[in-house]
């Protein structure tokens, strides 16, 4: 019989490096704090709302880059495996988070510490090596140039150790490429979205190795492995998880298909010529194994390899997202996706976000508003892999126009002027993520509230296509709720709820592909609530109830939001690009024609905001839903600058 | 070293000789997903706490999309027994299998440098060396690897695992080796044939580490 030995699974220090002076702090982790906001997004945003304020642009030293591992990575909770970077985001000038998956984040929790917070910026190329108590600035001179995998076998070659977690940036991050990212282990995890390699790399930050050999605790494992069976008992009757397995996240195109809302060609089209991306394609001709995220037995990650051809030997990790984006640029050659997402890893680039801004860039050369003369004879048409390939290159060493479009589409667009802005497919600074939201609304709204830009993983509207129309009156207030697409009533509280609901993940550290998506409403609560409270309890010897772990969502969310507010973010930024209002979606399939309805819109966003506690005019929190919170301090702090609604 | 490999003998009669064997690797669906569950497991099982540096079990990344998990091979005449000065590696009582006399073992490590697999573990908080004990017959990493790659086996069922693999890795050969004379050349042939994710070529994972 084994016994637990009776710790938590906080390791219980937070970590501060100061780059500018070399100054190394620790402190202990409150638990009464911890247990408030749990971890994770949790942590990340509360810190970042305390010491980052208006005045303190994304590279400025003073800004703040916070790795939190989830609370209860580190544990062998299934699928606790995710780690989140918090900084102000370079793309959309307010709050910015990326999460990923890896080892580095169970490493830094082994060494002891459930955060690290980077300030400051080195004078010259560093990187740091944390190895239990002993954390040291080296000099990064070997590494600087070198990309994510080059990096990362660098640093286990030189300090001696495989077994060790790191994160890396590439050349991308190292240029402030504002759509870089944060590699963990080589490219086995991205901090995609919202440029934090951009603000890696403005500190002078080549990598963070860690190596720890401490344990993780837990109090209550009879508890734990209940609840283990438990999860494995759900997703062993989910319908959602066998093409999980099957596919990987490419198994997403046949949802898109089902609903005609590829957005292809910079969000234009709804069906387009995707047969060569079928996920069996990849599965047959490409994929090297089914392949696992830390703890995940769902096991939806996929690596590939390129056996001949043009790009042969190419091997890679390659999500959904890349092929979604791949077809955002009207390429359909699954080789060149597989390729383009190995220079985009390689080069420490967002997919999403240089998809986006490389399909806006080929539509302004099609509209005349980009001429050969800028892209230097690149003849930037739609459907070419070599273009999108080529392009990417330059974005991430900015040359020529890629110095342009490295600074994002928005920022790309105001620069070229002449009406290019339209064409730019950003919420809030971020490009868009995900399927297209015309004909479906609350999917619409859903990526206008996101506190990232825009964001297909804040929330989960898809809620819709699993509710039955009792579970809508039930839950949501109305068995509109469940109507996908004239439904109106019910929808905002729907989105306010699953807002809340995903964040759990985020502060735990659960992926959201195995926890907060699933087939049906029952299976997606079970696991996404009951389980995840459950390990919670079993690894903290705690008593959460669901509704606090709710609710704990719900403050994480909230101080996002009055991160923005503070920044001066209301209603008018909680807006999706115009081309949804005025472009049907073109090109047939099921969503021909279909526009985002404004007047539905508005009301799902009212319904939304009120939801919340917001005020509906202006978008703002309200005094008494931050003080229900617990956020008085900083109901305080806004309505000091005059941000309350 | 007469003496010891005497006692190493005395040992080993009449062991039914037990394996942890990584299996079935001749069903596609069937490959270590990486996921390393099995580490920590290992490590909840016998310590009480999630530590993957304590673990008995241990997945190798190689290269991108290349794991390959490592166990005690419970070898007949170990290595590690007889590097032991403390004569510490000794029978368990019931299992026909040898586990670490923890109160004897000083953590000198002479065990893990003589590991050929590189399996013995060092504890890096108690300073002993730690060694698969198969749970005491039910292996926790058995029970929860989510791609069953893991199966206990004995000698006899080992046997016919590798067998069926090898020839898997044949028939694999034969099937490219008959396309090819067809001129199929387009056909994109079986590109995680065992033979490239046992053994990866070092082309491999060069290109990995580009």
């Amino acid at each position: 019989m084994i016994v637990a030995r009776k710790r938590g699974a906080y390791a219980g220090n937070i970590l501060r490096v100061d780059l500018s002076t070399g100054k190394v702090e620790k402190q202990e982790l409150d638990l009464a704090f911890a247990h408030h906001y749990i971890g994770g997004r949790g942590f990340g945003s509360r810190f970042l709302y305390n010491e980052v304020t208006p005045e303190i642009t994304p590279f400025d030293p003073a800004n703040r880059l916070i790795f939190t591992p989830g609370a209860l990575f580190g544990t062998a909770v299934p699928a606790a495996s995710r780690t989140t970077a918090t900084a102000k985001s370079p793309t959309t000038e307010m709050f910015g988070d990326g999460h990923s998956s890896g080892r580095w984040g169970a490493m830094l929790k082994s060494a002891g510490y459930d955060m690290l917070i980077l300030q400051g910026a080195a004078p010259k190329s560093v990187y740091l090596w944390i190895d239990n108590e002993k954390v040291e600035i080296r000099d990064a001179g070997h590494l600087w140039g070198k990309t994510t995998m080059g990096t990362d076998q660098a640093l286990r070659e030189s300090l001696g150790d495989h077994e060790i977690g790191t994160l890396v940036i590439g050349p991308a991050g190292e240029k402030k490429v504002r759509l870089a990212s944060i590699f963990s282990d080589g490219i086995m995890g991205t901090f995609a979205r919202t440029g934090m390699g951009a603000v890696m790399g403005s500190k002078n930050l080549k990598a963070v190795a860690t190596r720890g050999t401490k344990d993780v605790g837990i109090v209550d494992i009879e508890a734990f492995r209940k609840a283990y069976q438990d999860y494995l008992q759900v997703i062993s009757v989910d319908p959602y998880v066998p093409p999980a397995t099957k596919y990987g996240t490419c198994r997403f195109m046949y949802h898109r298909v089902k609903f005609g809302i590829h957005g292809a060609k910079n969000w234009r089209l709804g069906d387009f010529d995707w047969k060569p991306l079928d996920p069996e394609v990849f599965r047959s001709d490409y994929q090297i194994k089914a392949s696992a995220c830390p703890m995940c037995p769902v096991r939806c990650r996929r690596e590939y390899r390129i056996p001949s051809g043009k790009y042969a030997g190419t091997v890679t990790k390659l999500e959904w997202e890349t092929i979604a984006r791949s077809m955002t640029c009207g390429v359909n050659d699954p080789e060149a996706v597989i390729y383009f997402s190995h220079i985009c890893n390689q080069y420490g680039l967002d997919v999403e976000g240089v998809g986006d801004t490389v399909a806006f860039a080929m539509e302004c050369y099609e509209k005349g508003l980009l001429t050969d003369k800028e892209t230097e004879g690149l003849p930037l048409h739609f459907g070419n892999p070599e273009v999108l390939i080529e392009m990417t290159r330059k974005i991430a060493f900015r040359e020529g126009l890629g110095d342009l479009l490295a600074e994002g589409s928005l920022r790309a667009a105001r620069a070229i002027g002449k009406g290019a802005e339209q064409f730019a497919m950003q919420v809030k600074g971020s490009e868009m993520s995900a399927g297209d939201p015309r004909g479906m609304p609350v999917r619409a709204v859903s990526y206008a509230t996101s506190t990232r830009g825009s964001d297909h993983l804040r929330s989960n509207p898809y809620v819709e296509e699993l509710i039955t129309p009792e579970e809508g009156q039930l839950f949501f207030g109305s068995a509109e709720a469940a109507d996908i697409f004239q439904g109106l009533k019910g929808k905002g509280r729907l989105l306010a709820w699953s807002e809340n609901f995903v964040t759990i993940g985020d502060l735990l550290g659960l992926c959201k592909f195995a926890y907060y998506r699933s087939a049906t409403f029952s299976y997606l609560r079970k696991k996404g609530v009951e389980l995840a409270t459950r390990f919670y309890n079993a690894c903290n010897g705690t008593k959460l109830s669901e509704e606090e772990m709710l609710l704990a969502g719900e403050r994480s969310f909230n101080i996002e939001k009055a991160f923005n507010a503070r920044e001066g973010a209301g209603r008018e930024q909680d807006i999706i690009p115009e081309r949804f209002f005025k472009e049907g979606l073109a090109g047939g399939g099921p969503s021909h024609g279909a526009v985002v309805d404004r007047g539905k819109f508005d009301l799902i966003l009212d319904e939304y905001y009120q939801a919340r506690g917001w005020d509906e005019k202006t978008g703002l929190q309200k005094r008494e839903t931050l003080e229900k919170l617990g956020l008085k301090d900083i109901a305080d702090d806004l309505a000091k600058r005059g941000r309350l609604g | 070293m007469p003496k010891m490999s005497s006692r190493a003998s005395s040992v080993r009669k009449g062991r039914k000789h037990r394996i942890l064997y990584i299996s079935r690797p001749d069903q596609a669906d069937r490959i270590c997903s990486g996921c390393e569950t099995c580490q920590l497991m290992c490590s909840l099982e016998n310590t009480g706490a999630f530590n993957p540096k304590k673990s008995r079990i241990k997945v190798v990344p190689l290269s991108v999309g290349i794991t390959i998990p490592i166990t005690c091979q419970q070898c007949e005449d170990p290595w590690c027994q007889r590097a032991c000065p403390e004569k510490a590696i000794v029978q368990h009582k019931k299992l026909n299998i040898l586990v670490v006399d923890e109160k004897k073992c000083t953590g000198c490590a002479a065990c893990i440098g003589a590991c050929p697999f590189g399996i013995m573990v060092y504890d890096p908080e108690k300073r002993k060396a730690l060694k698969c004990d198969l749970c005491g017959g039910n292996p926790a990493c058995v029970q929860y690897c989510p791609s069953k790659v893991l199966v206990l086996a004995d000698h006899q069922r080992s046997a016919e695992i590798r067998r069926r693999r090898f020839a898997s890795i044949l028939a694999n050969e034969d099937a490219t080796a008959r396309h090819n004379i067809a001129g199929a050349e387009q056909i994109k042939t079986l590109p995680q044939t065992m033979t490239q994710l046992l053994a990866p070529s070092s082309q491999l994972l060069a290109e990995g580490r580009k």
